[in-house]
């Protein structure tokens, strides 16, 4: 079966609060989750989609994390001075629940923790509900809030913002489906691999591995021969140093592709693999190629999602 | 490619407020045992529920997540026998986020307030970078536990966190049977792990008016009243390869129900979509046992069961019912994984364990009930239940293999 992205919806860094069709939903929102709830409305507006309680969503998220001034109000001022709604901003499948709920979607679903690989794992649920029949249409991506202030203290002590990341809110979705459309760009496989405990470039090269092992077997998948070849690399890292890693790999193992490093973008974490792959989208249309998205967020796993337009 | 492998229970492991194994605690469920207590790890005074089904064993590390997973871990291992190829082994944990220490989240909460009472971005950046050191990112991730564990494992397959709140330990399980279907690995360590009887969680839970206020959780019960928070992790080691015996985890379902955060659709759809999708997964259209999500409180029990007939229909009649929540309390991400070892222990042994403290059922519970001590029955096919806050439904069905 042939799953392609349809439609995505991206925002990053500073975004004005406009309203939802909610207003009230807010209230209980964390940050990430008001951002996905609005790319959602925007993504599901622009498909046309009508069999909402059908649809599957699967969403990389962060740690949501409570606001530190309801957690404030609680541990100095006693629970009855804390804000009632404050579980709501606790549990990390907020994130993608409250847009679900707003928009009306009701198919299989998983919201997986996602410092990087989770959201490719969710783009992977994603695909697979689709081949198995569990849904015709997935929206799926990631959604953050790096600027959280103990999500800023934990990647400081890491030391990932000393050597260069700069955090970010953001959400990028992807709606796929199944798709014949010889025009359509086309999910040809995706995969994160453990980067614990050896090489990067061996990760890397399990995870391209694993990718192309997911597509469809015969002329497709980016170790085949076949035509197009990869035209474009999609670079998401962290921050300067593992961006160039994730070149020096891409420049080796594809000499001829362009290379297009969104690492100077903010991290925005879980989001991050969504927006660069979102990035390829744009990249391809309108031309015929192969394009080859290299993730390596925070938790040092990397992924690799394949995507091609025209191949068919 | 859609490979679609059988998935077989190879282990199952606990680690629980009633004993340090899922065979001793099976053993205390079966006689009638409860685990739910008053709170003493911490001054409960003033907090809308003061009991909880706590773990008392102290533990060096901060995270009382990592070793309550280890724990059940180890045993689920133990029982599995089995030795897979690093690359072709996964880890899939249900977890939500750690907690870091009260000093630390009030130093950062006071460093981020500026005069107003609204973040203040500059004194923040000034006067966080204190506390920078004492965050530990072991404490606070959900990923920490799966981490963890497949280091301890030397799992190199795909390694995942499953954050879906009440439902996250059930998720996480469908996470590895799909992936060992689909040929991502062979064998899968998963489960989920809860560590919610803290003030945060019980203020949280409190405020919102879902804790049981008579300290009871007696799910499907008359009188029950809202649900008791617990702790514990559960594991299970899945397979390709079956072992003699092993009972298949044969169907998976996921549903949303698209309504409320704290309230299931009115008419059970959204739970019921996901049985039935379960159901259909596992070519089943009857189970001798459900492992209900019952979380003791007054509408979530009532639309469960209806949900549960309207799947089951004229089969309803001939499923026994239980909730883990009345013994163990509710152990959120881990809540799932639970359920699942429940109706392990039904398909494997026979045995369907009760829920405890339900006495008088509610009318508008109507099903048969299991009450008191554990009932002997051959069960060749049991349903598992997790409903999440949220909207997020995941259902499991397990299958005795022929």
């Amino acid at each position: 079966m042939t799953i392609a992205v349809t439609h995505t919806a991206t925002l990053v860094g500073p975004v004005d609060e406009a309203p939802l069709a909610n207003p009230r939903a807010r209230k209980m929102m964390s940050r990430a989750a008001y951002l996905a709830a609005r790319c959602l409305a925007a993504l599901v507006g622009q498909t046309g989609w009508s069999d909402r309680e059908r649809i599957g969503y699967f969403l990389g998220v962060g740690a949501s994390g409570g606001s530190l001034t309801d957690v404030s109000e609680l541990l100095e001022r006693g629970v009855a001075a804390c804000n009632p709604l404050l579980a709501f901003q606790l549990m990390n499948n907020f994130t993608m629940c409250h847009g679900a709920i707003l928009e009306g979607l009701g198919g299989p679903n998983a919201a997986l923790f996602s410092r990087g690989a989770g959201t490719i794992a969710a783009l992977a649920e994603a695909m697979h509900a689709i081949e198995s029949g569990d849904c015709e249409h997935a929206i799926t991506g990631g959604a953050d809030e790096a600027t959280h202030p103990v999500t800023v203290a934990e990647l400081t002590r890491e030391g990932f913002i000393g050597r260069g990341l700069v955090p970010a809110d953001g959400a990028g979705l992807l709606a796929l489906a199944h798709s014949d459309d010889r025009d359509a760009t086309i999910i040809e496989g995706c995969a994160h691999a453990s980067g614990r405990g050896r090489p990067l470039v061996e990760a890397l090269d399990d995870a391209l591995a694993r990718a192309s092992a997911s597509s469809a077997p015969g002329d497709r998948g980016v170790r085949a021969s076949a035509p197009p070849s990869v035209t474009s690399i999609v670079i998401s890292a962290w921050g300067p140093s593992a961006a160039g890693a994730l070149r020096s790999f891409a420049t080796e193992r594809f000499p001829s592709a362009t290379v297009i490093d969104t690492s100077g973008q903010r991290e925005c974490l879980a989001a991050g693999p969504a927006l660069a792959v979102a990035t390829a989208v744009e990249h391809l249309r309108g031309a015929r190629g192969r394009a080859v998205v290299l993730s390596l967020g925070v938790d040092g796993d990397p992924g690799v999602v394949v995507l091609s337009r025209g191949a068919a | 490619v859609t490979v679609q492998r059988r998935v077989f229970v190879r282990g199952v492991g606990a680690f629980t407020p009633l004993a340090s194994t899922w065979r001793a605690t099976a053993a205390a469920l079966a006689d009638g045992a409860c685990a739910i207590r008053e709170i003493t790890a911490f001054d409960a005074r003033g907090f809308p529920c003061r009991v909880a089904a706590a773990i008392d064993e102290a533990f060096a590390e901060e995270d009382r997540r990592l070793p309550y997973a280890r724990r059940a871990a180890e045993e689920a291992w133990q029982m599995a026998c089995v030795a897979p190829d690093p690359d072709r082994f996964g880890v899939f944990v249900g977890a939500e986020s750690g907690r870091g220490r009260w000093q630390t989240v009030l130093g950062l909460a006071r460093a981020a307030r500026g005069n107003s009472g609204t973040f203040d971005h500059a004194k923040f950046a000034r006067e966080a970078a204190a506390f920078a050191t004492r965050i530990d990112a072991s404490v606070l991730s959900p990923s920490a536990v799966a981490v963890t564990l497949a280091q301890a494992y030397s799992a190199h397959g795909p390694v995942e966190t499953v954050s879906l709140a009440c439902a996250s330990g059930s998720a996480a399980i469908v996470e590895a049977a799909r992936a060992i279907r689909t040929g991502e690995c062979d064998v899968a360590l998963c489960g989920g792990v809860g560590a919610d009887v803290d003030p945060l969680m019980l203020a949280g839970f409190g405020l919102l008016g879902i804790l049981s206020a008579s300290g009871v959780s007696f799910p499907f019960d008359a009188h029950r009243d809202g649900f008791v928070v617990g702790e514990g992790s559960a594991m299970l080691v899945l397979s390709a390869e079956p072992a003699t015996g092993s009972v298949e985890l044969a169907g998976i379902g996921r549903s949303l129900d698209a309504h409320r955060l704290t309230a299931p659709e009115p008419s059970g759809d959204g739970a019921a979509r996901a049985m039935a999708a379960a159901l259909r997964d596992a070519g089943v259209s009857d189970v001798g046992y459900v492992q209900a999500h019952g979380t003791s409180t007054p509408l979530n029990d009532r639309i469960e069961v209806a949900a549960i007939r309207s799947v089951l229909g004229a089969a309803a009649d001939r499923a026994h019912v239980s909730s883990s929540k009345g013994a163990l309390g509710h152990w959120v991400a881990g809540a799932g994984a639970l359920g699942a070892l429940y109706a392990w222990e039904a398909v494997a042994h026979g045995v369907v364990l009760p829920t405890a403290g339900l006495t008088r059922p509610d009318p508008v519970c109507n099903v048969a009930h299991v009450m008191g001590q554990a009932l002997a029955k051959d069960v060749s096919a049991a349903l598992a239940n997790s409903f999440a806050f949220g909207g997020a439904n995941s259902c499991l069905v397990l299958r005795r293999t022929a």
